[in-house]
């Protein structure tokens, strides 16, 4: 999975996190998800479940305090789906 | 005004023979003693995936005990523990009460420089923790060599008899995290841990035999009180969530009878069952207990939707658990409920001042913050409340949170703030002052904030909130509402931040 197709993905979830229209989530990799999407530790929460439920992953021992930014939300998911595929 | 008493406890909820089993201790070590062997066979923790019964939970606490005593800790000296939610903390928190000393819940956040200042403004005499978990405490260990390092991972067998405590003693310190002002040490005696361990029990459909999960931090009074202490007390099992990104995985797999959350994870709990369905919340679960912030109504009505009784009570830290609870949720939606039995209660300038068995000995190590927040023997709440003619109260705002206006007009957004939270639409709301004028920010429901971007919707919204608003006293009329397409700002207890008030 490409890193457009990902964040074309994540931006939905963070849709329906936030509780807005995907239209409206403004964000490139460099977005950080406190300061720029506003996702407090509840979000935050929200957002990673709502991440396994639509890629399929799951965050298993992932440090997620290390997820700053949209870019880094989209390099665990790729590390991740690859580990489930075997690569 | 009402408080509870028996009969109403008895026809409301609370089955007569929990009441008959809700036995009065006069120390926390006493309890623990009981029941432990009581239930000796019984599981009392599940964690990472292993068991404890109350027999090892009592052979693991002894052995720790043992330990505490040979390094030398008395009666009375104050004894850190300093652990991530864990089986690990709860036999650390165990073993310093029933040895006789005070357990300082060190919350785990804390960084290296504070648990040293932490070490050394409430002169601790030891912490108890495990390798692994304990690199932060490398620094105070250093620098206040007095202080024991008790490592409980390299304890080794034996047993150590409780020690029992006076009532009047020092059980735990359990830091406060208000709204406003800094965090506070509340200092909760046996007395008021006991009292506070038993109104867990009141007006609860359910309370012994249960399955609890635990999401909330151990350190937290809800964690510690209402969820652990409450469990050992109730022959319940206490299932510990480690991570709570993981909770709605394991939440189907333990299926827990009883939840106890803060709003903000209630209402995402919910929302999280429109998503992936029901089963999330597992096929056992008849109660959420709710307390911290404001419940509204939604929230009641969403869980009752699908089958769960969500109970709202009012509770500080420093009452060391709930004082109310509700028992006519549905009926009053917006009420706090009515205060537990065993407790007096006045009300000064709207402020709620309560005095009884579960309210703090002190602030520690801060005797002018004690002084205030004492009078006359009542601990005065901040909190200011109104009763209606069944005795119910309502919480309609805090001390610090008033808004004056330059009219003279005091204002307690909490209440203005509950007369919008009926509207169907709105999931949270803030009122704060502007340019001295009232200004009201909503956050809708995700559906509403969807169709926020269609007009004519955003022009329906606008026209039931000034409709509510048409209907308010003038004083409490908003001049401006804002409809909000994002989440307010939140402290770490998931309450909206407010703005500062001028001063």
């Amino acid at each position: 999975m490409s890193r457009e197709e990902i964040i074309s993905r994540l931006k939905k979830v963070l849709a329906t996190v936030k509780g807005v229209e995907e239209s409206t989530i403004d964000c490139d990799e460099s977005t950080n998800l406190l300061t720029g999407l506003g996702l407090n530790s509840v979000g935050m929460l929200y957002m990673i479940i709502a991440v396994e439920n639509e890629f399929g992953i799951r965050f298993e021992d992932t440090n997620t305090s290390e997820l700053v930014t949209v870019g880094k939300v989209i390099d665990f998911i790729q590390q991740i789906s690859a580990m489930k595929q075997g690569k | 005004m009402n408080t509870w008493n028996e009969n109403e406890l008895v026809n409301y909820y609370t089955p007569k023979d929990a009441l008959v089993r809700m036995k009065d201790y006069d120390c926390v070590s006493r309890m623990l003693e009981e029941r432990l062997k009581e239930y000796a066979e019984n599981v009392a923790v599940i964690d990472d995936g292993k068991e404890y019964t109350f027999a090892e939970l009592d052979k693991k606490t002894g052995a720790l005990r043992k330990k505490l005593i040979d390094s030398g800790i008395k009666k009375g000296d104050r004894v850190g523990v300093f652990y991530p939610n864990c089986a690990d903390f709860e036999i650390a928190a165990l073993a310093a009460i029933s040895c006789g000393a005070v357990a300082v819940l060190l919350p785990y956040h804390l960084d290296e420089q504070t648990l040293f200042g932490c070490s050394m403004k409430y002169k601790l005499k030891a912490v108890i923790s495990s390798e692994g978990v304990n690199e932060k405490l490398a620094f105070a260990f250093e620098k206040n060599p007095s202080m024991i390092n008790i490592e409980a991972d390299k304890v080794e067998e034996g047993y150590a008899p409780y020690v029992y405590s006076e009532q009047e003693e020092g059980c735990v310190v359990i830091f406060t995290a208000g709204t406003t002002g800094t965090s506070k040490a509340a200092l909760l005696s046996h007395k008021a841990v006991m009292a506070g361990i038993k109104n867990s029990c009141l007006g609860c459909p359910v309370i012994f035999e249960q399955r609890y999960f635990l999401m909330l931090p151990l350190t937290h009074v809800f964690g510690f009180i209402r969820n652990m202490l409450c469990a050992v007390y109730t022959d319940s099992c206490l299932y510990i969530c480690r991570n709570t990104k993981n909770a709605f995985r394991e939440i189907p797999t333990y299926n827990p009878t009883v939840l106890v959350l803060v709003p903000a994870l209630a209402n995402m709990a919910l929302e999280l069952t429109k998503m992936m369905g029901t089963a999330i919340l597992g096929n056992s679960l008849k109660l959420i207990v709710c307390g911290a912030a404001t419940v509204f109504p939604n929230l009641v009505a969403g869980y009752n939707e699908i089958g769960v009784s969500l109970l709202a009570g009012y509770g500080l830290t420093e009452s060391a658990n709930l004082v109310s609870g509700n028992p006519k949720t549905l009926e009053k939606p917006t009420s706090v409920g009515l205060l537990y039995p065993n407790q007096e209660y006045k009300v000064v300038d709207g402020e709620l001042l309560i005095k009884g068995d579960n309210i703090l000995t002190e602030y520690l190590e801060n005797p002018e913050d004690t002084a205030a927040a004492f009078s006359d023997g009542y601990f005065k709440t901040g909190d200011l409340v109104k009763f209606d003619e069944e005795g119910y109260m309502y919480i309609v705002g805090r001390i610090k949170d008033v808004i004056v206006l330059s009219t003279g007009e005091k204002i307690a957004p909490a209440e203005v703030e509950a007369e919008f939270g009926t509207v169907d639409f709105v999931k949270d709301c803030l009122i704060y002052e502007e340019n001295d004028s009232l200004v009201l920010e909503v956050l809708p429901h995700t559906p509403v904030i969807n169709s926020l971007n269609d007009e004519a919707k955003k022009a329906a919204c606008m026209e039931e909130l000034n409709k509510v608003n048409a209907k308010l006293p003038d004083f409490q009329k908003v001049s401006k509402i804002i409809l909000r397409t994002e989440d307010f700002e939140r402290t770490p207890s998931m309450k909206i931040k407010r703005p500062a008030q001028k001063v």
